[in-house]
């Protein structure tokens, strides 16, 4: 119960010192512009301003460089989408044909795309020219301080020295972020602010227009229409992403320590030579295998002409199990999703032996030696010791585990594609399959029905039932002082 | 030297990012330079800069006119060439016209992802057709652009509707406008059998046809969890569909036809055939396997797999129309989806006059003959299928006269799962013939699955 609260007072400490952090970044700049001298104060409108007084003009150049290039994006660029954000744009496309240049001449449209595109860019942007205005002004108020306290002020090449040294971060890190602004963070923006518009067939640009609709995909999701059997397919497919993901994840595991324990004994001979086989599933592609596997196990594959040979399939339609004159593994419920699990324990063990192979090296031989001293069985020494210290080291990689299956597209996609058809016409209606995970149906609703903004709700729905899975997890399992036991 | 690896870090971190970022907009583009047809470089060209390279370069005429085309893998010789022949045509134009690899069944997804970059002149399949027209990638032809072809081919675009079957022209029209050239058709379904172990006489009703099957220990394969095969049976008993104006697709199927039989007359038809030991319910895009096992001696299938029976019938290899089935009392035909392959022109393609001629060459009667004699498309244009070569293909012979009964497919995007579903649910035998309330209410749930709004 403790270590309970403990998890989500770290949550909670984490959320306090990212707050904290701002406001203290608020009040700095409100100390700067209230305390500072002129010159100070002229930065917030001229950004070189406090630079120039401490004579520092090469750095002065370049805030006003930078400010004249955010001013000069704005109003060449950003301008001319972002006053169309509010509507997402109302001119339609409309085009005439010159027969003497044999060229069709287009309206100046509007593409709502490209409007929510580079107007979330704009603000991105704006965004981040505002930290820097701020920080300017916070940087020019301590070299006011510095000066004013008879302290060395830098100048330009000591501050570029500085990059290098006590700076070191801001240099190495600088790139990485911009790339991850540029290439997660607006992508991420994107998507959430599609789940609340329009976009889909019936709206598709540059020839439709599509706008803001406020919160109606999120009332489709959650069964807000009566036509609408998304609320319907969302809790089932949810439902068995989680199942799927928990037995996934669970069966790897375990099996794959039990497999590496196995593997470990010393009583099992010609080691190497099943490690290289069971290694064999990591080296052929994912995807070849797996089609293989649906290939083999489909209603007219191999599989199933041998149990029909050998008479199976008649004696489970004898006792009533099937109903067809197949054995449906890859195409009925429970069949298909027991399966599909169960040919992922095949895909996923060799992964979790390597891993679990490689921490059971590591296995603190004395604790083994006195547990076997002191007379304990094997499964003792495998429950008391080898699990804890398995859990404690390999603890964070379950939960990404975990993650990784509940978006494990591969797997379901490759091994049901072509071969599943519903026969739940709730789910059919909307265009889901009861071994869809959402990753799976997002996949199908955007690349076969470019319903983006139901697509775009079930990712935020997958980022939140993800995001908060990941958090108290890894609370619970990093959190505590778990460590000090095994130092 | 700690700081200069962990600035390497950096940069390689980044750069792997920007490298994935960067893939998704690239398709690759086959370069078919004058002189370059033999050779087979693949120019990794982004459909970006293609189309930006002929926005900017679009000009009066007397300088190059840039156009991208997209076709099949398979075509690409036989538009590399026809290719050659439209440029010669027009020997006072500088043309640089770019052939890339887009599949006719997948053309609409690629061009709806960026309609603006994506080719000038495109080839589909005429389902894709009210996708690509809802969305305003397709130039209308009927418009001021029609005068292109007078000025420039010496004939109307009503020249171009006579020349082809009526059905073809329908079916790259919507609402009284075309859209698209026809290029060519046999893209329906009909029957393929082993006449060693079927008479023709016995290929005329599902009833012999099956019992012959049985029979002779073999089956008959038809793909059922799919809309496009399974709406076979009730467009034969004269149900419709209708394509609304806001995507959605109505359907009567529920109800009853105008022919006089019941929706659920037609379901228990379907049910007695998938229910007869004769018959093996093939899945979607299983059934050139099927034909390879052996598996079968008659199936539903389309001209693409005429190869594949050809080698599992040998010498017993035939081809008709489709059997009737038992509706009620009678004997109904059962009817089909008719498919058609077409050329159409972007509706954002800036040279769009030289688009829309280069699309009508490359369909025209000559290119017609040669795609036949190239790959067998059944020609669209009356004179190119009067061909004695053509009309002695059994295949093609057969596909004809199936598609007496065929229908524009007229359904929009949420048909598919609900009507593949309820194949899938007459397949595994879920619904019971003589409980009629029970496939009523899965012809209900149908209805409304296919005709829910498009959200």
């Amino acid at each position: 119960m403790e270590e309970r609260t403990g998890g989500f007072a770290s949550i909670g400490g984490a959320l306090g010192g990212f707050f904290g952090a701002i406001g203290r970044f608020f009040a700095e700049f409100g100390t700067a512009v209230v305390k500072g001298d002129a010159f100070v104060k002229l930065s917030l409108l001229w950004w070189g301003a406090g630079y120039a007084r401490r004579k520092q003009f090469a750095k002065a150049l370049i805030m006003t460089l930078l400010e004249a290039a955010i001013v000069w994006f704005t109003l060449s660029f950003a301008m001319s989408y972002v006053p169309k954000f509010s509507t997402l744009g109302t001119v339609q496309a409309e085009q005439v044909f010159n027969i003497a240049t044999m060229q069709s001449e287009w309206n100046d449209y509007d593409n709502s795309f490209m409007i929510l595109l580079f107007s979330l860019f704009s603000f991105v942007v704006w965004a981040v020219a505002l930290v820097v205005w701020m920080r300017n002004v916070v940087n020019v108020y301590q070299l006011q301080l510095q000066a004013q306290q008879g302290r060395h002020v830098n100048n330009f090449v000591e501050d570029l020295k500085s990059y290098l040294d006590e700076k070191f971060h801001i240099t190495l890190l600088s790139l990485p972020v911009l790339g991850i602004v540029v290439f997660t963070v607006i992508p991420i923006l994107l998507l959430i602010l599609v789940a609340f518009t329009n976009y889909d067939q019936q709206h598709m640009p540059p020839t439709n227009l599509f706008t803001w609709v406020g919160f109606a995909n999120f009332s489709a999701l959650f069964g807000g229409s009566i036509t609408s059997t998304f609320g319907y397919a969302f809790v089932r497919v949810l439902g068995w992403t989680l199942v799927w993901s928990f037995f996934a994840t669970l069966t790897t595991y375990f099996g794959g320590i039990l497999m590496s324990l196995l593997l470990n004994s010393k009583l099992t001979r010609g080691t190497k030579l099943w490690r290289t086989m069971l290694v064999m599933t990591i080296a052929v592609p994912q995807f070849v295998s797996l089609l293989l596997m649906r290939n083999l196990f489909s209603n007219t594959g191999l599989i199933n002409t041998f149990c029909s040979n050998i008479g199976l399939t008649g004696f489970l339609r004898d006792i009533g199990l099937i109903s067809s004159s197949t054995i449906p593994f890859l195409s009925a419920p429970g069949w298909a999703h027991v399966m599909i699990i169960i040919i992922n324990i095949w895909v996923g063990i060799p992964y979790q032996m390597l891993i679990a192979t490689g921490v059971l090296m590591n296995l603190p031989t004395d604790q083994l030696e006195s547990a076997r001293i002191d007379g304990a069985n094997p499964f003792q020494t495998f429950r008391h010791i080898t699990m804890p210290y398995m859990l404690f080291v390999t603890g964070p990689a379950l939960v990404t585990d975990f993650v990784k299956n509940f978006n494990n597209f591969n797997v379901i996609y490759l091994l049901t594609q072509d071969v599943y058809v519903t026969t739940d016409q709730f789910m059919a209606a909307s265009q889901a399959r009861e071994v869809d995970l959402l990753v799976t149906w997002l996949f199908n609703l955007t690349q076969n029905y470019y319903n983006y903004k139901m697509a775009s709700v079930i990712g935020i729905m997958v980022f939140v039932v993800c995001a908060v899975f990941t958090l108290i997890a890894f609370n619970f399992m990093i959190g505590g002082n778990k460590e000090e036991g095994y130092q | 030297m700690k700081k200069i690896l962990a600035l390497l870090l950096a940069l390689v971190l980044v750069l792997s990012l920007a490298a994935c970022a960067g893939d998704t907009t690239t398709n690759d583009t086959t370069n078919d330079t004058t002189n370059d047809t033999t050779n087979d470089t693949t120019n990794d060209t982004t459909n970006d800069t293609t189309d930006d390279t002929s926005d900017d370069t679009a000009a009066p005429s007397g300088e190059t006119i840039s156009l991208t085309l997209w076709g099949a893998e398979e075509d690409q010789a036989l538009l590399g060439e026809l290719v050659e022949e439209f440029k010669a045509a027009y020997p006072d134009q500088t043309f640089d016209i770019q052939i890339g690899v887009e599949s006719e069944s997948t053309a609409r997804d690629t061009i709806l992802t960026d309609v603006e970059a994506a080719a000038d002149v495109f080839a589909f399949a005429n389902d894709q057709l009210n996708d690509l027209v809802a969305a305003g990638a397709l130039l209308p032809l009927d418009g001021d652009i029609a005068q292109v072809l007078p000025a420039y081919a010496g004939k109307t675009l009503d020249d171009v509707k006579a020349a082809n079957s009526a059905g073809s022209v329908e079916a790259a029209s919507k609402d009284g406008v075309m859209y698209a050239f026809p290029m060519g058709g046999g893209n329906n379904y009909f029957l393929y059998y082993d006449s060693t172990k079927i008479t023709a006489e016995q290929a005329e009703t599902w009833d012999t046809l099956l019992e012959a099957a049985a029979a002779a220990g073999s089956k008959v394969g038809m793909t059922l969890n799919s809309g496009w095969y399974n709406a076979s049976f009730f467009l034969g008993a004269g149900f419709s569909t209708v394509l609304n104006a806001d995507g959605t697709t109505t359907l009567d199927w529920n109800g009853t036809s105008p022919d006089g039989y019941t929706g659920v007359q037609v379901a228990q038809s379907m049910l007695n055939i998938a229910s007869h030991p004769g018959f093996l319910a093939v899945t979607d895009g299983d059934l050139s396997n099927q034909i390879a096992s052996g598996a079968v001696c008659a199936v539903v299938d389309g001209t693409w797999d005429a190869a594949a029976c050809q080698t599992a019938f040998g010498d017993g290899y035939a081809a008709t129309k489709l059997p009737t089935f038992t509706c009620g009392e009678d004997q109904v035909q059962q009817a089909c989806f008719s498919g058609f392959k077409l050329i159409g022109v972007n509706a954002y393609s800036t040279n769009a006059g030289w688009a829309v001629l280069l699309a009508e060459f490359l369909t025209n009667e000559a290119s017609q003959t040669a795609r036949f004699e190239a790959r067998q498309v059944a020609p669209t244009n009356l004179n190119a299928a009067a061909a004695d070569a053509v009309t002695s293909n059994l295949a093609i012979a057969a596909s004809s006269a199936q598609d007496v009964y065929g229908f524009v497919q007229d359904v929009g995007g949420k048909y598919w799962d609900p009507a593949a579903t309820f194949g899938q649910m007459v397949a595994n035998g879920e619904l019971k013939v003589d409980d009629e309330a029970g496939i009523q209410e899965a012809l209900d749930l149908l209805v409304e699955g296919a005709g829910a709004s498009v959200e």
